[in-house]
């Protein structure tokens, strides 16, 4: 198991060296650089340059990829081009914002999605079943710009009930700080129910079919019993690959979300050094994804044989 | 329920602790598209950066409503004979932040430390790369400021108003942390630099202390009293969800509006909606250098193929006027010869295209989605080009690239805005050059060149009215661009607030006041 | 009366009804969709006009059924890429495992942790803005996901007997993957791909919204969508049609993919 996991580990730098490997060149070869975007129309040449020298832009791009590298076994992920703040803590601090509004509405979307398709297939093609495939294709096909948009207008502005803008830590004030998190959550967890509801409905079909089911069935065990100890075990598998995709999906930032409601985290931080070619935090930002992603992958992976004993770690 | 007021922030609770002793405590919640760079006037910036540097700081020279120079810090200076030599005299009991008095050492100092900024924006304006250089400042007495060029300038005054430039706000010494870095700014203006929470909010607070000038709000400079006690602007980066903030009352002001969504709030009682011309000007640049439009006939065909003014209507949803001239509409210099443009004849187009050899090539236009005139200008020439007969296809770049290829002049057709320029010069130098000497140089002709450097050498008068006229007079000859209109600033706030303005495209927190 | 014979024609029909209506919008469109009528900006749907008109003054209806074309045409091939690539790319790694598989996962969670705005900034920027860069950039994009999904299910399905089976029996690894293990994990990769089917169209419409889609003034239901926001309030006509496409196609597909998915679940012949 530690074995399984440390090698998992060592087997993922590869992956971190090649992510930030392509974010470093990539983000340099699209046109636009952090200079002009700060000259703006004003630009001349020589004012071009000096900037351009003094950023370390005039390099040679294997030199600055090196340099930066170096950085970054010293633990030092350099500064934001634009604000000048450290790239670790700016990241590590628009993580923790992102992260708690992830987990919270993932959890939700699980809770509420798991059950509902569940029982959608266990009841195939009756009125609710139809009832769940239809909200659930309806929810996945509003896009999150749209969807927030119209919470804002109905809960923030039509009743009033929730604050439209700014963003407090619940950390800070767990009772004000929940209240700003109600909306992007539900946007979250409306848009991510869709395809969990179809994901779940689908693999329980497949499951239903199975003998051992007939089986238990026969056996006398109620359809509550079948559902849950049989059922249930054998159809998260899939639901479960999918969940780890979506939150590491997400927890990489959820830049539309947190656009519309103004909440400062990890997804408007990269959309942001972007458009602004920000590289450092650009590369501070994708290398610490590419690390979330790896642990995410690694727990679903370890969780698999909890719930698909066919499956083994090895 | 629950009302939105009691829910509305935190951020409003701990302005009202922070404002005057217990006092009911006014705020002006202000939309903020997008964090600051930094707080240091004229150093790592943007517009709004430098919107919030002008609220804090003061020069000692300002720009008036048209385009004049007024004292501000100073209260008299003379310029000697040979145009080299500034002395300015310091109005007398004006104060930092911090209490401490503006003293002409102070002024020295703060010029220094602001010009050896190595990301100093305006650095080419004093080094002598883009006019005089700056080559001594002295502080001779307490009240007197001498600042030496090496050669005339008739433009120094007004470079060091320009808001790019933090207008040379001076900064106390205390604006630097014990390690030498810059920490806040700690200015002379009317609010003082408050709370900054990066990516959230940046707060401005009434300077208690501040002695308002006589007079009325003029341009940057005048009587600027702030009335209320604390500025809060909001990063809100969904222009939709500042509009819903705004119909919510979380927010006053969305200082910054396209022109649809401004258009759609006009109607509405609650809400007033101001739009303000400035310098900056909406063109369809043309690569002069390009095969095709390379030819005078060629460009003159694009030009009259547009018409304008449906163009312009349509593109600024009705709140923007055509002007055919580098001279804003509103400037002392826009004389009649300033009215003259390109008419709409789509009738002569054939014969011009005939003329230029034109057989079909397709023409790429660039713009983005960043700015909706840009857009709406693309979609619109390209389809008023079809219907006259000339092929053009639309390329929407993400902004950094419309600008990097616009740096590098590498286009054909651009939907670009050009920022605000102070004066009509600055307007004609940001167009005219060489190519080989600037990428982006849209008109390389020599004389243009050599006009335009004569109007930066000339002072205000007769002698330059008549170079911006010639100016116009041989940019309608050879259409280098199509100047379409000068750009604007769509402001709306609530009806509640009064007295709000924007100016040259910022934002004015001073003046305003609030009666919910 | 059953179901999910209902589903299957009522997915079926709204299948066939867009094919219709993009084949036919190739064809002939009430108006021009390209020509702008500045008289008739934010017109409401009417006698004139079905479903109003843009704020140029286009009409909503002919400009829906030219972006029929381009949309489906952009999801279809999109999702082909993310599927095709996806299957051989899973499959393989979680059939072969060892160093093949690390090679594969490599390149995988190396493209997932990239943003996509990033990807299509890049490819866009290389390829230039046109319907092939957003194919490959949106297929780049959503191929890992099928990727680990498939590997996912191959690995659980390779542990069971009738796998073990074939391979004892001495059959080459190309025919076990293709006869045994595809077609029995096709069940999430249907269910993953059509709902990417829509989810491409709404992507395709946040990159519109973030000024990287298709290009104007070709129309796209994403585009469409995406620059109707700033006019909710004031012609709510502009988001809500090309919001209803999207959404019914994606209904259409999800009805029609749960009938094929049965159709071809080996488990389910003969039932």
């Amino acid at each position: 198991m530690t074995r399984f996991v440390l090698s998992r580990l060592i087997s993922a730098i590869p992956t971190l060296f090649l992510v930030s490997l392509a974010v470093f060149t990539l983000i340099r070869l699209i046109p636009g650089d952090p200079v002009s975007l700060m000259l703006g129309d004003n630009i001349d040449d020589t004012a071009y340059e000096a900037m351009s020298h003094q950023l370390g832009l005039d390099r040679p791009i294997p030199v600055q990829f090196l340099l930066w590298l170096q950085g970054v076994f010293q633990g030092d992920l350099g500064r934001s081009i634009t604000t000048g703040q450290p790239v670790l803590p700016l990241v590590l601090q628009r993580f923790a914002i992102t992260a708690q509004l992830v987990l919270v509405a993932v959890g939700l979307a699980t809770l509420l999605a798991v059950p509902l398709g569940m029982l959608a297939a266990w009841r195939q093609n009756s009125a609710f079943d139809l009832g769940v495939v239809v909200g659930a294709t309806a929810l996945m096909s509003i896009p999150t710009f749209w969807m927030g948009l119209m919470l804002l207008l109905f809960f923030g502005l039509q009743l009033g009930w929730l604050p439209v803008l700014g963003y407090v830590s619940p950390f800070e004030d767990f009772g004000a700080g929940a209240l700003y998190l109600i909306m992007p959550v539900a946007a979250l967890v409306l848009h991510e129910c869709g395809i969990l509801v179809r994901m779940a409905r689908a693999s329980t079909l497949d499951v239903l079919r199975l003998d051992y089911v007939t089986h238990a069935r026969a056996k006398g065990l109620t359809e509550g019993q079948v559902l849950r100890r049989h059922v249930f075990r054998n159809a998260f598998g899939p639901t479960w690959t999918l969940l780890g995709l979506i939150l590491g999906n997400l927890l990489g930032g959820v830049a539309v979300v947190e656009t519309v409601f103004t909440i400062p985290g990890l997804g408007r931080l990269i959309v942001e050094s972007i458009y602004g070619r920000d590289y450092p935090v650009l590369q501070g930002c994708l290398l610490f994804v590419a690390v979330t992603y790896v642990v995410v992958n690694l727990i679903v992976d370890l969780c698999y044989p909890l719930f698909d004993p066919r499956v083994k770690t090895t | 329920m629950i009302s939105t007021q009691r829910l509305a922030l935190p951020l409003l609770a701990l302005a009202c602790a922070l404002g005057a002793g217990g006092a009911v405590a006014e705020t002006l919640n202000v939309q903020l598209a997008s964090d600051i760079r930094s707080s240091r006037p004229g150093v790592n910036r943007d517009a709004l950066s430098d919107n919030v540097a002008l609220s804090v700081g003061e020069g000692l020279v300002a720009f008036g409503e048209g385009g004049n120079i007024l004292p501000m810090l100073a209260e008299s200076w003379t310029v000697s004979e040979d145009g080299t030599v500034y002395t300015f005299t310091l109005r007398e009991g004006r104060t930092f932040h911090n209490g401490a008095e503006v003293t002409a050492e102070l002024v020295k100092q703060s010029w220094e430390a602001t010009m050896a900024a190595p990301e100093f924006n305006c650095a080419g304006f004093f080094d002598g790369t883009r006019g005089a250089r700056v080559t001594g400042i002295e502080a001779p007495d307490a009240r007197t400021v001498v600042i030496t060029l090496d050669q005339p300038e008739a433009m120094f005054l007004k470079n060091t108003a320009q808001s790019q430039c933090g207008g040379m706000a001076i900064t106390h010494p205390d604006s630097f942390a014990a390690d030498g870095t810059w920490d806040h700014p700690v200015g002379t203006g009317p609010f003082t630099f408050g709370e900054w929470r990066r990516g959230q909010s940046v707060v401005l607070e009434k300077y208690a202390d501040y002695q308002p000038l006589d007079g009325g709000i003029d341009g940057f400079g005048g009587h600027k009293e702030a009335l209320v006690d604390t500025v809060n602007l909001v990063v809100t980066p969904d222009r939709a969800t500042a509009i819903a903030a705004l119909r919510s009352g979380d927010l006053d002001v969305v200082p910054f509006l396209s022109t649809s969504e401004a258009a759609e709030l006009t109607a509405d009682p609650d809400f007033e909606v101001k739009s303000s011309p400035h310098g900056g000007m909406i063109t369809l640049l043309m690569q002069t250098a390009d095969p095709v439009l390379s030819s005078t006939e060629m460009r003159m065909a694009v030009a009259k193929a547009l018409d304008i003014p449906q163009l312009v209507e349509v593109a600024t949803d009705g709140l923007g006027t055509p002007n055919a001239s580098l001279v804003p509409e509103g400037s002392v210099y826009h004389s009649a010869v300033h009215d003259e443009g390109i008419a709409y004849a789509p009738d002569e187009v054939p014969a011009l295209l005939e003329a230029a050899g034109y057989d079909g090539q397709e023409l790429v236009i660039q713009t983005n989605r960043r700015n909706p005139i840009n857009e709406n200008v693309a979609v619109l020439s390209q389809a008023m080009l079809q219907m006259a007969g000339i092929n053009s296809r639309i390329e929407v770049l993400e902004w950094a690239t419309q600008l990097d290829r616009f740096r590098s002049g590498s286009f054909q057709m651009s939907a670009f805005n050009y920022s605000n320029r102070a004066d009509p010069v600055l307007a004609y130098s940001a167009v005219t050059a060489s190519k080989e000497d600037r990428g982006s140089a849209i008109w390389d002709d020599p004389r243009a060149i050599e006009l335009v450097a004569e109007a930066t050498s000339t002072p205000d008068g007769e002698a330059r009215q008549a170079i911006f006229d010639e100016l116009h007079q041989l940019y309608l000859q050879q259409m280098p661009f199509v100047m379409l209109a000068n750009n604007l600033t769509v402001s709306v706030n609530a009806s509640y607030v009064q007295d709000y303005s924007t100016w040259n495209g910022f934002a004015r927190f001073w003046g305003v006041s609030v009666d919910r | 009366m059953n179901l999910g014979r209902t589903n299957k024609y009522l997915g079926g029909l709204l299948i066939a009804f867009f094919l219709l209506s993009a084949l036919l919008g190739w064809l002939w469109t009430p108006y021009d969709p390209l020509a702008l009528d500045l008289r008739a900006r934010l017109a409401p749907p009417g006698a004139g006009h079905w479903l109003g008109t843009d704020e140029y003054g286009r009409d909503v209806m002919s400009r829906l059924m030219a972006a029929a074309r381009t949309s489906v045409t952009i999801s279809a091939l999109t999702v082909g890429f993310a599927v095709t690539f996806g299957i051989v790319l899973g499959s393989v790694a979680g059939y072969a495992r060892g160093w093949v598989d690390r090679l594969v996962m490599l390149f995988t969670d190396t493209l997932l942790a990239f943003p996509s705005i990033l990807l299509a900034l890049a490819l866009l920027s290389i390829l230039g803005a046109n319907i092939w860069g957003v194919i490959l950039a949106l297929g780049l994009a959503y191929m890992p996901t099928v990727t680990r999904v498939v590997r996912g299910a191959v690995m659980s399905l390779r542990e069971q007997e009738f796998i073990e089976a074939s391979r004892l029996m001495g059959h080459p690894v190309g025919y076990t993957l293709r006869a045994h293990v595809i077609p029995n994990c096709l069940a999430p990769v249907i269910v993953i791909a059509t709902s990417m089917f829509g989810s491409v169209l709404l992507t395709e419409s946040a990159l519109s919204f973030l000024g990287l889609g298709v290009p104007p003034p070709a129309p796209t239901w994403g585009n469409m969508l995406a620059g109707a926001r700033p006019y909710m309030a004031q012609a709510h006509w502009l988001g809500i049609f090309p919001g209803l496409c999207i959404a019914l196609t994606l209904l259409g597909i999800n009805l029609f993919g749960d009938y094929v998915r049965d159709r071809f679940d080996p488990r389910m012949k003969g039932l």
